[in-house]
């Protein structure tokens, strides 16, 4: 089963570049704040987005 | 006050990209369902095949897996994320000309798909039967979408990344590997080649990209654009943004690489058997955390429902994909994939995840993109929720 | 047209409170002052009035802006202790924004570059309640960034806190982050790598592959054990040095044990080890951990006075008064105190007058007069004129806050240990016990050889490894927690609920704990009085001995007396007197013909020539329902009082709680420390509930320590939990809710003891084989968490039907 090894290096390669980016991720700060992000995305920049709020 | 106008930054979203796509999905949807239809048919009506060589079921089922998979739901995939990834990001897309090029040579090989599977040019590999050129081709062009979207992470102007961004990037790197390890062939001519890898080898490889295939290209983008559109369609943040995160993480670190455990079985030894059944377990555990996540979204706005078909079809979808996700596993079992092997159910089950899932998604997004795109109404908001509620 | 002048109807287009007081009309909106309604025009100038879309009515209430309040940002040595960095052209700072309450704040508060062209960012995280503003300092000073923030409704909040903890917090918190990740991605591989043995394939060619992978699984598991792990070796090793034995040791030895075991038989080739099941414990006992890990960053249960005292005061130099940091203060100084201000050192009074509100330090509201050259005591609040004072002693060495150091940091050392004490008492006699029945096994397997005997011993140390008890605790205090949390009782981590579920003596405070606030009780409606009103109504409720009467003309107070031609009580209705010839009349609802919505509070009508003008609304001065929730906590719990008021017209009070408790009157803080430690050596397990300042050293000692909070972001002295002042009425079901977690986590230790114990007897026997250690601790990891949360939404459905 010598493709096991091929298969085997590509997801090892592949995981690895994971880590590093979760690595990344905690040590740059990204999860400091596990809320805001989810309310930030809501907000609308163009003019168009305020059509679709309820009027009241 | 002389330096005002240099402060502040215009810039405009490329929308123009967006609608592109999106039309494109409906038109292979429409395309794929259809060839579908007849596939359908002909089990039932041998006749359909009409007596053609290109129309015969052998050659038109996987003109409609490839149609729905790469087609409707590939095209699905670039609207959302090119919508999503520009306002995620607050700026414009890193080049407007990839882009095109990602759309147009997109289009090129759905449409030299089309052509050759009816003709019989296939690598008999599911899921991945195109030929090589094309497979040249889908790798240069999903290059293109990578370099585009790293290109636009990497000019954003906010800091975080939403967790449906790193949807995105999962996709696109596992995509990649997954294309590239699995089309490994050796060209005889133009129009044939056979696979680098030989007997069980090459069945090993198939299944590992078949199974990652459903996961990453099937999957985790939905999750993203699932992410994404919910919250924005009820106008509220995710239910626990914490929990997506550990989801995302988690799928990535467990989910894709313990897959292949169920799918290879069936020449396992009884212990690894109830261990593949172990792990199975385990992997619902992610899967119906992103569910509840996005159905919890919804909790104290379900009258939110009521009236929007956006809404309807994206719970549809999410709960079909947690229904999906809960009978995979299951029938992983040894005892019931006995009963089920080679039965509707199989076919059942994979179309309560494209259908329902991947299907439901892009119907629900598409609905919440139109009237922002074009600045409009939808053309008939009952038609909406009759066409919701007829499959 | 009786009372039409009171219109409750009518909110604020700003903040959504009711306009009582005054109306103020613009663009067809109404606004309840004129704070404001500045702020909206703030916003509507900057075209950011798309606020009030995201949220309607987001603002919050606007007090007046005080005039020159941030000029102290301007000293140097301020600027530089507040600000998180500074270039040439850049400067970067963090507020904290008690203000911050939706999701519109949010968009508001990150389109400052808006406003002003020197922002250049702003985030906000909105579960801390702060922003973070990167600016150009040529541009836009801190001062002036502070200005904006109060001039769009969101003052920030400087004090002495932000100069000193904020610099060391973080770290810790992203260990646990990488130790799961790697833990995890370690498991999910080694998973993979596993395959081939997974799939039996030991033999022929490809056995070389699955050895490789062996090794490749060894370089996999080996930093989990020791980066991932090295939290459980550390808590083993110190708990071994102190001749105890916490649960950390059994897993410490199960990890270790694993780990070592696997490497043997990959070493000798004779296996391939269980590195997936090792890299899959210390994941999910992490992941255990990350979820009972402190859930509410947001509230500082570490608040000591610092949250309290300015950063900066003005010491008088010369004639000039000039901002300097508090710290920087010496004895001698003199230094000028405005209205509204705290006295932040213990001091002389050289010039002024001085009314000193203590209600900070010792609850009560009463405002005490000093004169020229006595001694006022820092964390009081002048009110009234500004005044100069001398400073007697520098700040750390001020009467309080050197009380309040001395208690301070008392507790740190209780919440060392990962896991609950219970666990941790429990593994005592578990550990020797596994110990013995590893020794006895190996005695009997020695027959058969060494090695035999050393693969028995092994296995039972593996199987033995309390996963699944180490699991129980945390997942269990964590779904309490949370639950709690949704009463607005925050806890400061899972010991606290733990330590609540053996409480045995409660101790109330009095003032602003089991009575509201003075300043609380009084509600006007309706037209404001003009002086005349005042002095009118004033001056009759002077002559009234109405019980209402008395508590009202505390709060109405005329400036001069009125004369009065005629004045007349009519019981069970009220008062009335003519003055001027005009018929002023206060009293009941009925007695004035007009119907006011009532919710249990007294309420007092005034009328001007029988026309209503408005009136008092007078909450009872206990917390709701007082009488009820102490019985209750009085079945399981025995009770006492400490205040620090007098005792004259207590016997409300005294009424109130069971006949043998303990009722104290006029008590320093450090008399309530006495008590409680008094308590603590009597083998009571003491629960404090206490909210002000007075109380910080009493909360700090006690077993517990609860304090109420009106306001939970913006007052609490440090404490373990945090119990909004309206949810008051929890405290009972928190109590329950303590004993109940508590005895989940019995049962899912007898689940956890159930696995274990089948577990050992295929291990003592010699039969552990992979597929029992493989299937066994995930399953009983995985069975014992989901009883854990079945039984905690079992709780929940009871609570809600």
């Amino acid at each position: 089963m010598g493709v096991l090894v091929l298969l085997i290096i590509a997801s090892l390669i592949v995981a690895l570049g994971f880590l590093f980016a979760f690595l990344w991720s905690v040590r740059s700060g990204q999860y400091e704040d596990e809320y805001t992000p989810s309310v930030r995305m809501l907000f609308e920049d163009e003019n168009t987005g305020l059509e679709e709020k309820e009027n009241k | 006050m002389s330096t005002e106008n240099t402060q502040v930054e215009k810039f405009s979203y490329d929308n123009n990209i967006v609608r592109l796509f999106a039309n494109a999905t409906i038109l292979w949807g429409v395309v794929g369902m259809l060839v579908g239809l007849l596939v359908a048919f002909q089990l039932i009506f041998p006749v359909l095949n009409l007596n053609l060589e290109y129309t015969a079921f052998g050659r038109i089922r996987p003109l409609h897996t490839n149609a729905v998979i790469f087609a409707f739901v590939g095209n699905g995939i670039f609207a959302g994320v090119y919508y999503s990834l520009q306002r995620l990001l607050k700026t414009r897309m890193y080049s407007d000309l990839l882009g095109k090029i990602n759309f147009w040579g997109w289009q090129l090989i759905i449409v030299s798909a089309a052509i050759t599977l009816p003709l019989g040019l296939t690598t008999s590999k599911e899921y991945a039967e195109l030929e090589w050129p094309i497979d040249i081709a889908i790798a240069l062009i999903w290059v293109v979408f990578g370099w585009n979207m790293f290109g636009t992470i990497l000019k954003r102007r906010e800091r975080h990344l939403y967790v449906a961004i790193w949807f995105y990037i999962a996709t696109f790197v596992t995509v990649a590997v997954l294309h590239i390890v699995n089309s490994f062939e050796l060209p005889v001519s133009l129009f044939k080649s056979y696979s680098w890898y030989a007997g069980v080898q090459d069945a090993l490889v198939q299944w590992w990209y078949g199974h990652n295939a459903v996961a990453f290209f099937l999957t985790t983008p939905y999750l993203g654009l699932m992410y994404y559109f919910i919250p924005k369609a009820v106008n509220r943040p995710v239910f626990s943004y914490r929990l997506s995160i550990i989801h995302f993480w988690a799928l990535i670190f467990l989910y894709i690489w313990a897959g292949p455990h169920h799918l290879l079985y069936t020449a396992l030894p009884d212990w690894a058997q109830s261990l593949g059944v172990v792990f199975s377990v385990m992997l619902i555990a992610p899967s119906w955390g992103g569910m509840i996540n996005g159905l919890l979204t919804l909790r104290g706005a379900w009258d939110k429902v009521r009236d929007s078909a956006v809404l309807k079809f994206l719970v549809v979808a999410v709960t079909a994909y947690g229904m999906s996700t809960f009978e995979g596993p299951m029938l992983s079992l040894k005892n019931v994939n006995a009963i089920a092997h080679f039965t509707d159910w199989i076919v059942a089950h994979v179309h309560v995840g494209a259908l329902g899932w991947n299907g439901f998604l892009t119907f629900g997004m598409l609905y919440y993109l139109f009237p922002k795109l074009y600045k409009t109404q939808i053309f008939s908001p009952k038609l909406t929720s009759t066409s919701g509620s007829a499959p | 047209m009786k009372g039409s002048t009171i219109d409750q109807n009518i909110s604020c287009y700003h903040c959504g409170e009711a306009c009582r007081d005054e109306q103020i009309r613009q663009d067809d909106k109404t606004f309840c002052c004129l704070g404001c309604k500045t702020v909206y025009n703030v916003l509507r100038n900057n075209k950011l009035d798309q606020y009030y879309q995201i949220e309607a009515q987001a603002g919050t209430r606007q007090k007046a802006a005080q005039f020159g309040k941030f000029d102290y940002l301007d000293d140097r040595k301020v600027e530089e202790e507040l600000l998180l960095f500074k270039d040439d052209k850049i400067s970067s700072v963090k507020f904290e924004l008690p203000q911050i309450h939706c999701s519109a704040c949010i968009w508001l508060l990150e389109r400052l570059y808006k406003f002003h062209q020197g922002v250049i960012e702003s985030k906000v995280n909105f579960l801390r309640r702060e922003v973070t503003i990167l600016f150009e300092h040529q541009k836009i000073s801190l001062k002036e960034l502070a200005g904006l923030l109060q001039s769009i409704g969101y003052e920030p909040n400087i004090n002495l806190s932000n100069t000193t903890a904020k610099k060391k917090r973080k770290k810790i918190d992203r260990k646990i982050a990488y130790q799961v990740g790697l833990a995890g991605f370690a498991f999910g591989n080694i998973m993979l790598l596993s395959l081939p043995e997974y799939f039996g394939i030991t033999e022929g060619a490809d056995q070389n592959l699955s050895r490789w992978f062996n090794w490749l699984n060894l370089l996999l598991a080996t930093p989990v054990a020791i980066y991932s792990g090295q939290d459980y070796f550390k808590s083993a090793w110190h708990s071994l040095k102190q001749k105890r034995l916490n649960i950390d040791v059994p897993i410490a030895v199960g990890v270790l044990v694993l780990y070592l075991r696997s490497t043997y038989e990959i070493v000798a080739q004779s296996g391939s080890g269980y590195f997936d099941s090792l890299c899959g414990l210390l994941f999910f006992l992490l992941l255990g951990r990350l979820f009972q890990q402190k859930v509410y960053h947001q509230l500082s249960f570490e608040r000591d006075y610092q949250s309290y005292f300015p950063i900066a005061v003005s010491r008088v130099e010369e004639g000039q008064r000039k901002s300097v940091p508090l710290k920087n203060l010496k004895k001698g100084d003199k230094i000028f105190v405005r209205n509204g201000e705290l006295i932040p050192v213990d001091a002389r009074l050289i010039k002024g007058n001085a009314k000193i509100d203590n209600s900070f330090i010792s609850g009560e509201s009463r405002l005490i007069e000093k004169q020229l050259g006595e001694k006022i005591f820092a964390g009081g609040k002048q009110v009234g004129g500004s005044i100069y004072l001398e400073v007697l002693k520098p700040l750390d060495q001020s009467r309080l806050t050197s009380l309040w150091n001395r208690y301070a940091g008392m507790k740190k050392e209780k919440y060392e240990s990962h896991f609950s004490k219970r666990t941790d008492k429990i593994s005592e006699w578990f550990t020797p016990i596994i110990l013995l029945i590893a020794i006895f096994s190996a005695y009997f397997h020695l027959s058969s050889g060494w090695s035999e005997a050393i693969e028995v011993v092994t296995s039972v140390l593996i199987v033995a490894c309390p996963c699944a008890l180490a699991l129980a605790a945390p997942f269990t205090l964590g779904h309490a927690i949370r639950k709690a949390g949704r009463k607005a009782c925050y806890f400061r981590d899972s010991a606290v609920m733990e330590n609540l579920a053996s409480i045995s003596h409660i101790v109330f405070d009095k003032t602003g704990t089991l009575t509201l606030k003075e300043s609380a009780r009084f509600q006007y409606v309706g037209t404001q009085l003009n002086d005349y009103e005042k002095t009118a109504f004033g001056s009759l409720l002077a002559q009234s001995t109405h019980p209402l009467s008395k508590v009202l003309s505390t709060e109405l107070v005329p400036d001069k007396e009125a004369e009065i031609d005629h004045f007349e009580e009519i019981e069970g209705k009220g008062i009335l007197g003519i003055i001027d010839g005009k018929l002023f009349q206060i009293g009941s609802a009925k007695w004035l013909n007009t119907e006011i919505e009532n919710d249990g509070s007294s309420i007092v009508v005034f009328a001007f020539e029988k026309e209503v003008i408005g009136y008092f609304k007078i909450k009872n001065s206990f917390r709701s329902h007082l009488k009820e929730i102490v019985d209750e906590l009085g079945h399981d719990h025995e009770l006492s009082m400490i205040s620090g008021d007098r005792k004259g017209g207590q016997e409300n009070i005294m009424k109130i709680f069971p006949a043998h408790s303990q009722l104290l009157f006029e008590q320093s803080p450090e008399e309530k420390v006495l008590f409680i430690e008094n308590l603590k050596n009597k083998k009571h397990k003491v629960a404090m509930v206490g909210d002000g300042l007075n109380d910080s050293a009493a909360l700090q000692t006690a077993d517990v320590g609860i304090s109420i909070a009106d306001d939970v972001h913006a007052f609490s002295p440090a404490s373990d939990i945090i119990l909004d002042g309206k949810s008051f009425g929890y405290l009972p079901s928190l109590m329950k809710l303590a004993k109940y977690s508590r005895n989940i986590i019995w049962i899912s230790f007898g689940i956890s003891f159930l696995y274990n114990l089948i577990g050992l007897s295929f291990a003592v026997q010699g039969l552990l084989s992979p597929v029992i250690a493989a299937i066994l601790m995930p399953v009983s990891s995985i069975s014992v968490v989901g009883f854990v949360s079945l039984a905690s939404w079992l709780k929940k459905l009871k609570a809600v039907y």
